[in-house]
């Protein structure tokens, strides 16, 4: 990679939201002074992309402040920052549980910004842009990026970090914070395509919003995310798991490994977790027909004991199951019959039988990405249909090398064009969380600046 | 350290390795052709088409072949099914560790260095594809042999 690390200075960051601010940090811890960083975001604040835009205060992090910190070797920037403001006592400690407000989070990333920006003022080194990025083109010397202002900016390479893409909701479900949700009687019913994390989410801004009606929260298997417990994750090696199987395979070994550790009174999360720094691995290495496998049948059961919430959270959800103002289903809506208010049927995945809902409101809470070749990201969809980009095989994300550079409709790996978070989850898997991402990032500068 | 068993599993999977893509190879071609116990060889290949590595068909022109391309099956990923976590001695292991009677783990030299050997032997075996062992040029190998002694 040195020959590449010298002739690169100039890079261009298509989106300023959380994986934009940490990429931007991460490349600009490099010393060449020639360095150029361009950000651009279409939000009117940067760090604050889809996942910290919530200004409500029981919007909290899922993971708790230690593992928070933009920065892959210092772990403790985050905590220090809390700190250095007053927002976390003076007792406790990084190990402390504690689970801030994203909002906080987003002000975290912001002035993480404006300090770098005031460092990097009399060198250049850091350009901000608030724009929405229309196109990705490679030029014989780098790449173009084309502006919804009609203007456009260029460098030898561009890194993609649009994040979770928005993809619009389904039918006559709107999403939560939308135009199309506007305010609703306090005690209308409401449905909830989704009981995952965004569902939670949903139902705590209900509650900020005064809403006292029953939420009805539907998905295909009805299951709650656990809560969070303090802690230590058990220590794997590389060498004991296996790798390369068939998925079947690998779950068993993995229920087997849960249940010897709780026979010697471990908790499972600290089973789960210690498998953590493995998952990108263990998913590289799977065949094909284990990730789609994965993805249709195990995905669901993963992500509720490995993506957790605050325990307060956990409590204030569980308390409104049982009194019966959340009522979560399994099964999947087969009609619906738009009025005043709707009818939704809802088959039971269990007893198949079909119950109908009389609902004011639908709200999309499935956090499914359903094709990345039809993204709301005009750079991600122009990069798709111009075939200098594809969707990976499971088509949840853009099909990127190791190297986090994109893969063209052709198999070609671009040498200009890259990505990280979200976006790259066909390659990395679990790459939605800070800890992962500032990992990523961290990596990549190294690869492009040494 | 590698056993009998993960030895010939691997051996019967390069000579899967060698066959035409999708044709089948009969066991007994299999163990005569490696040296390898018949009743052991059936107990390594169920084993293997548990984990995904090979398909089986029944019946008179019944046999075995790989369930995917050789070069992506890694010789690590067999290794483990086949002999559990890869490490040089028992107490090298985090998930199968076994303490030793002898020694005192928190100060034993010889455990320390052996947790080094199994990050090198992880390092090699999950880079090394069964295609490119099956290629492997058996010619080199005195060379090598010259450089050690």
């Amino acid at each position: 990679m040195s020959g590449r690390a010298n002739s690169i200075s100039s890079i261009i960051i298509v989106g300023g939201g959380a994986s934009g601010v940490v990429m931007a940090a991460h490349l600009l811890k490099s010393a060449n002074p020639d360095l150029r960083v361009t950000l651009i975001e279409k939000r009117p604040h940067f760090g604050q992309g889809i996942a910290y835009s919530t200004l409500l205060s029981a919007h909290v992090l899922n993971v708790s402040a230690a593992g928070m910190s933009a920065y892959a070797d210092d772990p403790g920037n985050f905590w220090r920052w809390l700190q250095g403001r007053g927002l976390v006592d003076r007792e406790q400690t990084p190990q402390t549980p504690f689970y801030a407000p994203r909002s906080l989070y987003a002000r975290y990333l912001g002035e993480l910004l404006d300090e770098l920006e005031a460092r990097e003022q009399p060198t250049g080194r850091l350009r901000l842009i608030h724009e929405e990025s229309l196109s990705i083109t490679p030029t014989t010397s780098g790449v173009e990026v084309a502006l919804a202002n009609g203007t456009s900016v260029v460098a030898h390479l561009a890194i993609l970090a649009t994040g979770h893409d928005e993809q619009p909701a389904q039918g006559h479900a709107i999403r939560m914070g939308s135009e199309a949700d506007t305010a609703l009687d306090a005690d209308n019913p409401v449905m909830v395509l989704g009981t995952g994390l965004s569902m939670v989410d949903a139902f705590l801004a209900l509650e900020q919003r005064g809403h006292t009606g029953k939420i009805v929260a539907v998905s295909r298997r009805g299951l709650l995310p656990s809560p969070h417990r303090k802690g230590n994750p058990i220590k794997l090696d590389v060498a004991d798991i296996p790798l390369g199987t068939q998925l079947s395979y690998f779950v068993g070994w993995f229920r087997d490994l849960i249940k010897e550790n709780q026979k010697a009174g471990i908790d499972w999360r600290d089973v789960v977790d210690g498998l953590r720094p493995f998952n990108q691995k263990i998913w590289q290495n799977w065949p094909a027909s284990a990730k789609r496998r994965f993805v249709e049948h195990t995905k669901a059961w993963w992500d509720i004991h490995r993506h957790r919430m605050a325990p307060e959270v956990y409590a204030k959800v569980t308390e409104a199951v049982q009194s019966g103002r959340i009522r979560l289903v399994a099964g999947r809506v087969v009609g619906i019959a738009p009025g005043e208010a709707f009818s939704v049927d809802v088959q039971s995945r269990h007893s198949q039988l079909v119950e109908t809902f009389d609902v004011a409101r639908i709200y999309d809470c499935s956090g499914i990405v359903r094709d990345i070749s039809t993204s709301s990201n005009s750079v991600v969809r122009s990069l798709v249909d111009r075939g200098l980009g594809r969707p990976d095989p499971m088509r949840i994300g853009l099909d990127v090398s190791a190297n986090c550079e994109i893969i063209a409709g052709d198999g070609t790996v671009s040498r200009k064009i890259l990505a990280v978070g979200p976006l790259t989850r066909g390659t990395f898997f679990e790459i939605d969380a800070i800890p992962d991402i500032r990992v990523q990032c961290a990596r990549l500068s190294k690869q492009l600046l040494g | 350290m590698l056993t009998k068993k993960g030895k010939y599993g691997l051996k019967a999977l390069v000579h899967l390795a060698h066959m035409p893509v999708g044709q089948l190879a009969f066991v007994n071609d299999i163990a005569t052709g490696n040296n390898i116990p018949k009743k052991f060889l059936d107990a390594i290949l169920g084993e293997l088409r548990n984990a995904g590595f090979v398909q089986s068909r029944k019946g008179k022109d019944g046999g075995y072949r790989l369930a995917r391309p050789a070069d992506e099956i890694k010789v690590g990923h067999v290794v483990r099914v086949l002999d559990g976590p890869l490490a040089p001695i028992p107490c090298a292991s985090r998930t199968q560790y076994q303490r030793c009677e002898d020694c005192n783990e928190a100060t034993c030299q010889v455990r320390h260095l052996m947790l080094e050997v199994r990050q090198a032997i992880a390092e090699v075996l999950d880079q090394r594809s069964l295609a490119e062992m099956r290629d492997i040029v058996i010619d080199e190998l005195p060379v090598t042999v010259k450089v050690q002694a």
